[in-house]
């Protein structure tokens, strides 16, 4: 019997084949191993460690570095884990961290400290524990660490005749932005982030707590506190002190802030070290007579908390398959001073330095910032260290795993935009915020056990 | 053996691509959305989903930020559909025009529709940013403004703004499918009306707009559906913001799945959003008229 294929047959068959090949293909050709990181360079350097590991022992394996920004980190998280396609290896800020230990979603990773000496090695002032412990088992490995900060135009500071930031009040910080706003017209005199997204919660949680607020209490089974008179106070001085900022300040996340001070359009602002490495770059005027100060403390408690971003490695649990080989890449790359000091340099000062050999190694200290900025860098790395506090861990009464989900819904800044925006009385705003606070505590009760 | 197809099959064969397009790209995922709204479903564990009735529903109808996203994808569709119908209207007639290179200008047209939304959302981030954007740049130098406007910064100015960007973009829609039917519209009838004394307003309003009818109630239920579900130009012009003075349903079911992690919620806005453009088209194509004549035939 001869069977004759005619030529519609064989052609549908040529694609039919080729299209239900065509991903099989592709994937066996090279397996690939997706880092997530925040936007910058950082990331991209310890994935190059992470490949050099990689072509020596693991032929066919390549890390891919993902940027991801902050405030798209929920939005890849939610798709890619329900799609059963993590990445092997987040680059996150702890509150995370906290949250996705607590649901059970991460793989322990005292193995890799341990392989690193990470407690031995770690900088004063921090723990393991800061990065992403969760009942006593360690899911993050530590990253960098980077406090915001308060940072002054010493130009416009002494325009204005005013004193040295050092040991400045809440108040000092109002009038100074008032003094310069007068002085310099067309200049904002402060500015932070208040827009409805990540920045603004941080900028305005590291107030709260200065003020000795918090939004959960850990010792009192994680009790909705947000709606305190401390909370209250803060969201009181921010609409004071919104007349003294841009009135674009309500869209800024962390680019914007960046923008406005590097562009000269502030005389003061809070930020992390990226302001600094921006102006070093872009406008080297600006970056002469920036200073670093810690943030001006409360002038009732005298904190002077900063929202510090303790970032550490954590890795999905389920549906990894790069778990065993992506943990000795890691080993690899940070028992390496030389690679660890690439990653802290690739985006100075913005990742603090967390080993002590990577601190004090001599191509870190040898960075033309630290040499002509050294007050400043040792306040970014080292000074704000004693103030460190992040909404995970807020004062430091506990790892709380309700402040990634509290981040997700930009609560802290929306209350603020309730109040700057809609005219709301800053009580009522603060009391919608508890709301907000407390479902989000009743519907995640399951994770605090 | 030879194999030959019928040409019935052969029919078949081709249509199996766009059926199974449909059934894979817009069935499975309604029914899909129709599921999860009846389900607990946080997408950081996609295992487990419990049933929960009408729970999801209830939650959305109670939900105060549910209704203002409503209102306010009302004013954004509203003002966006109405603005590009009249300025597209206005576009077509001029473009209709025989002039000389009336093709450029035709094709120019056409740029906004074609540049990616991203592109366009991030442009107008910075041109109407209003400490460095060149908006306010351009007002104060030439002396229409003293101070700077907040574009995006401001309830009002937001909404208005969001609006403006999503008129620049899909006019040339309206344009391109209203001067497609003006060019059917027979010449005799124009002479006619001319001879007959009609001047210019009353030709357009007794011959060029009862021809455009059909063809308009088209792009306004389409401009509607599409406006009404739009997400991405708001997300990335506003996020909703400042407050949630911008806020649309779509953007309310994006945070309520992603943000919230509460999917459920997310599909059951989604449901309702479905439900409701499908009662406000059936409307409005009712009242429009839109298929009488041809059944009149």
């Amino acid at each position: 019997m001869t069977m004759r294929l005619s030529r519609r047959a064989a052609l549908a068959t040529g694609l039919s084949a080729t299209t239900l090949a065509a991903p099989a293909f592709a994937q066996t050709r090279e397996r690939v191993a997706r880092v997530w990181g925040e936007p910058g360079p950082y990331i991209g350097v310890f994935t190059n460690g992470l490949n050099e590991w990689a072509q020596r022992n693991a032929p066919g394996l390549r890390f891919e570095a993902e940027q991801i920004a902050w405030d798209s980190v929920y939005t890849k998280l939610a798709t890619d884990l329900a799609a059963r396609r993590p990445p092997a290896l987040i680059s996150v800020e702890s509150p995370i961290a906290y949250q996705l230990a607590a649901e059970g979603l991460l793989e322990p990773m005292q193995d890799v400290n341990t392989a690193i000496r990470a407690r031995e090695r770690l900088v004063d002032g921090f723990t393991i524990d800061d990065f992403g412990t969760w009942k006593g088992t360690q899911y993050a490995v530590p990253l960098h660490h980077q406090g915001c900060l308060f940072i002054m135009q010493d130009d416009a500071r002494q325009e204005a005749g005013l004193s040295d930031p050092t040991n400045w009040t809440w108040n000092d910080l109002l009038n100074s932005a008032k003094a310069i706003q007068a002085k310099r017209q067309g200049s904002a005199g402060f500015t932070m982030a208040l827009g409805r997204n990540i920045c603004g919660d941080y900028h305005i949680q590291q107030l709260i707590w200065q003020a000795g607020g918090m939004t959960w209490d850990p010792a009192r089974s994680f009790e909705t506190t947000f709606n305190s008179p401390a909370t209250i106070e803060t969201y009181e001085f921010i609409k004071e002190l919104y007349a003294t900022m841009p009135r674009s300040a309500v869209e800024f996340s962390f680019l914007q802030v960046v923008d406005q001070h590097v562009t000269g359009r502030t005389g003061s602002s809070f930020y992390w070290g990226r302001t600094m490495g921006r102006a070093f770059d872009e406008a080297k005027p600006i970056y002469e007579k920036m200073e670093y100060y810690l943030n001006p403390a409360h002038p009732r408690t005298g904190a002077r908390w900063s929202w510090t971003d303790i970032n550490g490695f954590i890795m999905p649990r389920q549906n990894n398959p790069f778990i065993r080989e992506t943990k000795e890449a890691m080993a690899h790359v940070m028992n390496s001073t030389d690679w660890m000091v690439r990653y802290a340099n690739s985006l100075f000062p913005n990742v603090g330095p967390v080993f002590k050999d990577q601190a004090t190694a001599p191509d870190l200290l040898n960075n033309p910032m630290y040499q002509q900025k050294k007050r400043s860098v040792d306040v970014i790395f080292t000074g704000f260290v004693p103030y460190a506090c992040n909404s995970g861990h807020e004062l430091k009464k506990g790892i709380n795993p309700l402040a990634g989900i509290g981040h997700g819904r930009n609560v802290w800044s929306q209350v603020a935009q309730r109040i700057l925006v809609n005219n709301e009385n800053p009580r009522a705003a603060v009391e919608w915020g508890h709301r907000q606070f407390e479902d989000i505590r009743r519907e995640n009760r399951r994770l605090l056990g | 053996m030879k194999f030959r197809l019928s040409d019935r099959q052969v029919g078949v064969l081709f249509m199996l691509p766009l059926i199974i397009a449909v059934a894979v790209f817009l069935v499975w995922p309604i029914a899909e959305a129709v599921r999860m709204s009846f389900v607990r479903y946080n997408p950081l564990r996609p295992d487990d989903q419990p049933f929960v009735g009408l729970d999801n529903y209830l939650f959305v109808l109670e939900d105060p930020l549910f209704w203002e996203s409503f209102w306010q994808a009302i004013v954004w569709t509203g003002w966006s559909t109405v603005m590009q119908a009249l300025i597209g209207v206005g576009l077509a007639m001029l473009l209709h025009q025989p002039l000389k290179g009336m093709n450029a200008f035709r094709g120019l047209l056409l740029f906004p529709y074609i540049v990616p939304t991203v592109v366009i959302a991030l442009n107008w981030r910075w041109l109407f940013n209003s400490e460095i954007g060149i908006v306010n740049h351009l007002l104060m130098s030439v002396g229409v403004i003293d101070e700077r406007i907040a574009w995006l910064s401001t309830p009002t100015m937001a909404m208005t703004s969001a609006i403006l960007l999503n008129v620049w973009k899909y006019t040339p829609f309206v344009v391109i499918v209203v001067l497609a039917r003006l060019q059917t519209i027979p010449t005799e009838l124009y002479d006619a009306a001319k001879v007959d004394g009609a001047g210019a307003f009353r030709r357009f309003r007794d011959i060029t707009l009862p021809q455009l009818a059909e063809v308009l109630a088209v792009v306004i239920v389409f401009r509607t559906i599409w406006t009404f579900n739009k997400f991405e130009e708001i997300y990335l012009l506003t996020r909703g913001g400042p407050g949630t003075s911008t806020y649309n349903l779509a953007l309310y079911a994006f945070d309520q799945s992603i943000a919230n992690l509460r999917m459920g919620v997310g599909a059951a806005a989604g449901v309702i959003m479905l439900l409701l453009l499908l009662v406000g088209s059936m409307v409005y194509i009712r009242v429009s008229g839109f298929g009488r004549e041809d059944k009149a035939v």
